[in-house]
């Protein structure tokens, strides 16, 4: 009774076939308590009845040969029945998990009797031949055919293959598994352990592996998303250090700049995190790009990492806050199902996406599933919605993997998001690493040990290989170099690339690495790196780098000052004026002055108006080079503190009632280089400063001899409240300022993608991108042959070299070099010559790069 | 080792290619997955080119092709006698009128069907280009996966009419302005691959130079170019590990795109070409250019074209204010280049298998934001008097009703389909039209069915919105 009930309330919808009638009929209890009633009276019976002799002329008749269970019938029950009645869910009593539960039947009585077909339940059912009960009840019905085959079946006796079952699936790829290092060649690698296996199994003699040069590029591509240089590639070739190649990707792996603003790309897609989308109009959508960056520069450990995303803090919560965009949304798109989506997804290779409308048709997740880790994310229980209509039922909080480990029940969110972060980084969850291993096997390899990538619920082509590497990730705490490093020293990744168009998607067999097409990022930097013309301001906000901080880091502390020591709490609104002497030793050959001041100065070089600044607490560059000489120099500023409604106070006395906090900051890089010395004259805002807050006519001038002025109050540094300014604003700034006069410095995953780039392939990441499309389309051939973006980085690039002017031949050369890591043939040599010309001219040089950038020895990796 | 040359049709190539090989090639591309009827729908179909026109930013029905009773500007009138305010004229068609302002395009009703009961979804609290995100995938953002635009199911499913253009062309609009990063999640072919995602042409009179070499090279330079590149890869040494997909496919790509700006085809983006006379019609904003190159593209064989008149928040046809002053600017830069288009076509015995589509992502009230049963959160300030022709207009984003021209491609003549209420406000009242079923008719204009499906992550991803959109067959002759 209580079976028919749940039956009855638990109607779903095909998103296909739309259902009228649904559940809500059955919110009342009394319309449930007839209806039971009804449905009890009429099918409570012994059997089902029989079929009239109509009925059974009706049927499709029996095929005609000995039907094989394996390629006929469980084809049938996979894709018409066991969505309802198999993997452990048994609709109207029925699983058809095994022959034995077949025979037994359901609700309705037996389902099939042997070698009786006419007289089994089950054909009538899926015949059609009873017009109110007809199966499946949703998706297409049974053909004529197929009807046949199981008529067939049933009367040959219901064989059924032992080695089959629909019975509930245990989750592959999750328990932790250590295999056995095989032994054999005396690989140092276990990668290569595993393949030699392999390869053995599967028949196949490796070849040797590719030459350096070939090995180099792709190393770099791989590790730093860069060329090696011409110098790179001959010192590394000629090279005979044993270990070259491992030596070269532990070199690659700690450039932790450039390894971060690789794999920023890698991530952002992953993470669904850009500068720029939809979803920020109305602070639907929050970056986590700083977050981002500073992890991959630190090489924050992966457990931590994905710890931090699943229970966030500030600068991690815009992967699981989703994207909400204004007005009503799908319920499936709620920000707690998205964060469920995501999650699983990127972490678990797990699609909740079809089980967040109704349980999924293509894998065994179901509704309650995805809703069971929503629930975590949100502040109060999730009503559960099918395919957007409200059931009335609220959603339980639960884990995917109870073996794994339970969320506790309670109200407390931040509890169940801590504990929800423990479970999945648990070492006992062995999906986790396996998932990111594969992920990072796919990348380098072309295709997966697991594809598609997303759905880890596959057995690998090689499952040794894929448990043992997740298994070292977590031994050497989830640091993802270790991994990497391990897959790019492997000899399988040093083998002869093969086409990826060559293999069937069924039946795979690694042969080597896939030739694979540099990633729109890869090509843009590789173009700044031939043509030195890339970026110059950067889109993402991730302070300074490594390189920024030592190029440009603060030699000397500076303070906030003003006239009076309590300044950053109060102030008068008001105008003061400062001066400082100066001493250059020698004339400098740049002279910036940072200048952040609450609210607005003007300063003066030698009495020369150098610039000003309103926009507090937007730090100004002023630029002071032209008016410094060598020897004594006056910086004056005249600094305002405005009102409290933060209007320019009129000059004059300071006016009682209008303290507001006050403070002026300077920085000023003062350089001079000669060759390879350079020296600092740096200076900045101290008690070294004297101030006034009476205006005499000519205070700025040198020439001016201030009388009674009082030395400067430091208040503090940079950072002290209220202002909090970033320790790294000096060199954020200076280092942004240098990039923009020197472009090609800031690589392409720093800024938001331009139609060049989108053209590329870099993706719209408004949903989570796990792979992109590499194949090449028309729209970005168009787009790279007369497209404005190359165009222009061609003409610039051109002209700088040829400006250059360092011959043909040796242009030519060093081009080549570059862009493909070979000297060009005689036959390229004679060709490029003649476009160029025997002194390189622009036009030449522009559509000699052009054919370079163009050729598949430079787009592809191979 | 000389460069292997495969000829890929792509027509041909899809008609040939087993799903297997579609997917090997593709390297992981959707399938289609066709509906039972696909081949039966296939051959009915009456158009083999679809032109949509644009009109963006919600285009009020009641002062375009939907006229009610015209209350002139008084000072102090009520907000609620707003209904037209422009007096209605006659179209070729006696049962139908238009408002003022629209007389070319009333002399071709004669050619097409109009469509008076067009509503939009219900998305809550209303953002543009959500709207527009609906009309043109079926679909409302968010969605679990990149939806493609129907200019993309289309030029996946027929592929390009004439091989050497972009099956896909969008013209007028630019996306460096506000919403543009929710204008940019549209104009995609998602994940269908972006082979058949939009030609971006934001300036139709600048539309040459994106089929011509890059700006200041000559077509000397440009051949000259091209042969020293294919020169470089005939003598490749990669040659020697053989062929390979990836490269494969990056010198087709590269041939196709040397093609285009090769071919005869090319000349159609050029407007400069365009008889003076004949230019000048159309020349009344980018709008009107818009559609001269729509005309232009269509006899060189494009497959579907949009043109917008471009969304650019409160500017165009989003009238937050001035709603009549407005209109009556932006009626006289459709109305030409409009009816021009439908002449130029049927006198080039286009017409009958162009199918125009000119729609909006809804319409505007005085009054109702929403629905009248659904109302939404207001932001339109509009005072119950209205004392100044700032405020005389209709600047609410109204969602029960809508206008949409449709000509050409099998559509009935002269016919009305649906209608709405005289009163305000003026919601449908009878065939209420839903985007689903609107883009079902348009599938099947071009013969392909609304349940078709390309499967993405295993899930069958429909052309209308799970596959529940029906064509209106009222609308057909």
């Amino acid at each position: 009774m209580e079976k028919l009930q749940k039956d009855l309330m638990e109607t779903r919808f095909n998103c296909v076939y739309y259902n009228a009638f649904y559940v809500s009929a059955m919110k009342s209890k009394l319309a449930k308590v007839v209806v039971a009633v009804v449905v009890f009276l009429g099918l409570n019976q012994p059997g089902w009845g029989a079929l009239t002799p109509a009925q059974i002329q009706a049927l499709p008749p029996a095929a005609t040969h000995p039907v094989d269970f394996k390629t006929e019938i469980k084809p049938i029950f996979e894709a018409s029945c066991i969505r309802c009645h198999g993997r452990g869910r048994d609709k109207g009593g029925l699983q058809i998990d095994s022959l034995e539960t077949l025979l037994k039947g359901g609700d309705s009585g037996p389902s099939v009797v042997a070698g009786q077909a006419t007289n089994s339940y089950l054909l009538a059912m899926v015949a059609g031949v009873l017009p109110d009960d007809i199966m499946p009840k949703k998706g297409k019905k049974l053909t004529p055919e197929q009807c046949g085959i199981l008529r067939a079946w049933i009367d040959q006796g219901l064989k059924w293959d032992p080695s089959v079952g629909f019975g509930p699936v245990e989750p592959l790829n999750l328990a932790e598994r250590l295999p056995a290092i095989p032994h054999g060649k005396n690989e140092d690698n276990p990668v290569d352990r595993f393949m030699d296996a392999y390869f053995q199994q599967h028949h196949i003699k490796p070849g040797r592996p590719v030459a350096d040069r070939v090995y180099a590029r792709r190393a770099y591509l791989d590790t730093i998303g860069l060329l090696p240089s011409p110098q790179e590639l001959r010192a590394f070739e000629h090279s005979s250090k044993s270990g070259k190649r491992e030596a070269l990707v532990q070199a690659l792996l700690s450039r932790n700049d450039a390894y971060a603003e690789n794999w920023l790309s890698f991530w952002n897609d992953l993470l669904r995190n850009d500068y720029k989308g939809t979803g920020y109009i109305d602070g639907g959508r929050k970056q986590i790009t700083h977050w981002l960056y500073s992890a991959l520069l630190t090489n924050m450990p992966y457990d931590q990492f994905v710890a931090e995303l699943i229970n966030p803090t500030d600068d991690s919560a815009g992967f699981t806050k989703g994207i909400v965009w204004r007005g009503v949304v799908n319920a499936s798109q709620k920000p707690e199902m998205q964060a469920a989506q995501n999650i699983s997804q990127v972490f678990m290779g797990i699609n909740l996406k079809c089980a967040s409308c109704h349980d999924s048709f293509i894998n065994d997740w179901q509704l309650s599933d995805s809703y069971g880790l929503a629930n975590i994310y949100s502040d109060k229980p999730l009503e559960i919605f099918e395919c957007d209509k409200p059931t009335g039922k609220m959603a339980a909080t639960k884990f995917l993997f109870p073996q794994l480990g339970e969320i506790e029940a309670t109200t407390n969110k931040a509890v169940r998001l801590r504990e929800l972060a423990t479970l999945v980084t648990c070492p006992k969850d062995g999906r986790l690493p396996r998932t990111i291993v594969n992920r990072l096997w796919a990348r380098f390899m072309g295709r997966g040990l697991i594809e598609p990538v997303d759905d880890m619920q596959q057995t690998a082509w090689n499952q040794d290989l894929l448990d043992w590497l997740a298994d070292d990730l977590v031994a050497h705490h989830y640091d993802l170099k270790v991994t990497i490093a391990r897959i790019l020293t492997s000899k399988a990744y040093q083998l002869a690339p093969v086409d990826s168009g060559s293999q069937p998607r069924e039946n795979y067999v690694f042969a080597g690495p896939e030739v694979r097409r540099m990633s729109a990022e890869e090509f843009r930097d590789a173009l700044a790196t031939l043509t030195g013309i890339g970026y110059s301001n950067p889109d993402a906000e991730i302070g300074a780098t490594e390189t920024a901080k030592r190029q440009f880091g603060q030699k000397k502390s500076g303070q906030w000052i003003w006239n009076n020591p309590k300044a950053a709490d109060l102030a008068p609104a008001g105008h003061i004026y400062l001066r400082k002497t100066v001493h250059l030793p020698v004339v400098p050959g740049e002279a910036t002055a940072l200048v952040v001041c609450d609210n607005g100065f003007e300063l003066f070089v030698n009495g020369h108006k150098a610039g000003s600044g309103t926009d507090f607490p937007k730090p100004s560059l002023i630029d002071m080079k032209p008016w410094l000489k060598k020897g004594d120099n006056v910086v004056a500023i005249h600094a305002i503190n405005n009102l409290p409604n933060n209007t320019v106070p009129p000059i004059g006395k300071p006016i009682s009632g209008s303290d507001n906090p006050a403070g002026l900051y300077v920085y000023a890089r003062v350089r001079a280089t000669r060759g390879d010395s350079e020296t600092v004259m740096d200076f900045v805002s101290d008690q070294g400063w004297i101030v006034t807050d009476n205006l005499i006519d000519g205070w700025e001038k040198p020439e001016f001899r201030p009388s009674g002025w009082r030395p400067a109050n430091p208040l503090g540094g940079l950072s002290m409240a209220p202002w909090r300014l970033p320790s790294s604003l000096v060199a954020t700034q200076f280092a942004r300022q240098y990039s923009a006069g020197h472009p090609g410095l800031v690589r392409a995953a720093l800024v938001a993608a331009d139609p060049l780039m989108t053209a590329l392939g870099r993706p719209n990441r408004d949903q989570v991108v796990t792979t992109r499309a590499s194949e090449a389309t028309t729209l970005q051939a168009l787009e790279l042959t007369n497209g404005k973006t190359v165009a222009e980085v061609l003409k610039r690039g051109a002209a700088q070299l040829a400006e250059e002017n360092a011959g043909s031949k040796k242009l030519i050369d060093s081009i080549f070099e570059q862009a493909i890591g070979r000297k060009p043939t005689r036959k390229e040599m004679k060709l490029a010559y003649e476009i160029i010309g025997p002194k390189p001219q622009k036009a030449g040089v522009e559509d000699f790069l052009w054919a370079t950038s163009m050729l598949p020895e430079f787009q592809l990796i191979y | 080792m000389k460069l292997k040359r495969t000829n890929w049709n792509r027509r041909d190539f899809l008609k040939t290619a087993s799903a297997a090989t579609l997917s090997a090639l593709a390297a992981g591309y959707s399938r289609p997955i066709f509906a039972a009827d696909s081949a039966e729908v296939k051959a009915k179909a009456t158009a083999d080119t679809v032109i949509v026109l644009w009109m963006a930013g919600g285009m009020a029905h009641t002062e375009t092709f939907d006229p009610k009773r015209y209350a002139p500007f008084s000072k102090g009138m009520p907000a609620k006698d707003m209904l037209s305010t422009f007096p209605q004229i006659d179209t070729a068609v006696d049962h139908i009128k238009f408002s003022q302002g629209l007389e070319k395009t009333a002399a071709v009703m004669d050619r097409g069907t109009l469509i008076r009961s067009y509503t939009a979804g219900d998305l809550g609290f209303i953002l543009h280009s959500r709207h527009q995100f609906q009309w043109h995938t079926g679909y409302a953002p968010p969605q679990t996966v990149a939806c493609p635009h129907i200019g993309s199911f289309i030029a996946r499913t027929l592929g390009p009419k004439n091989p050497a253009m972009p099956a896909f062309i969008d013209i007028g609009q630019r996306f460096d302005l506000g919403e543009g990063e929710e204008l940019k999640s549209f104009h995609t072919a998602g994940f269908l691959g972006s082979e058949n995602g939009p030609f971006i042409i934001s300036e139709p009179a600048e539309a040459a130079a994106s089929v011509r070499p890059p700006g200041g090279m000559s077509p000397a330079r440009f051949q000259n170019r091209e042969k020293f590149y294919k020169s470089l890869v005939a003598d490749s040494p990669i040659g020697l590990h053989g062929s390979d997909f990836q490269k494969e496919s990056l010198l087709r790509s590269m041939d196709n795109a040397d093609r285009l700006l090769s071919s005869p085809a090319a000349k159609a983006f050029d407007l400069s070409l365009e008889p003076k006379p004949s230019y000048d019609i159309y020349n009344t904003g980018r709008f009107g250019l818009g559609c001269l190159l729509a005309r232009r593209l269509t006899e060189a064989g494009a497959r579907f074209i949009e043109v917008t008149s471009e969304y650019i928040p409160f500017v165009n046809f989003d009238t937050h204010e001035n709603g009549h002053t407005r209109m009556a600017a932006l009626k006289q830069t459709i109305d030409a280049p409009i009816a021009q288009l439908v002449l130029d076509l049927e006198q080039r015995g286009l017409l009958d298998r162009t199918l125009i589509v000119l729609a909006s992502e809804f319409s505007r009230d005085a009054l109702v934001e929403g629905k009248p049963d659904k109302p939404v959160a207001g932001q339109v300030a509009q005072p119950d008097r209205v004392d100044d022709l700032k405020y005389y207009g209709m600047h609410r984003h109204f969602t029960d009703a809508g206008s949409v021209l449709l000509f050409g491609g099998g559509i009935k003549r002269g016919h009305l389909h649906g209608l709405t209420s005289e009163e305000q406000p003026c919601k449908t009242i009878k065939d209420r039209v839903i985007i689903e079923d609107l883009h079902a008719s348009i599938y099947r204009a071009v013969g392909i069915s609304p349940k078709l499906s390309y499967d993405i992550e295993k899930r069958p991803f429909y052309v209308t919105r799970d596959g529940s959109g029906v064509p209106i067959t009222d609308l057909f002759a």
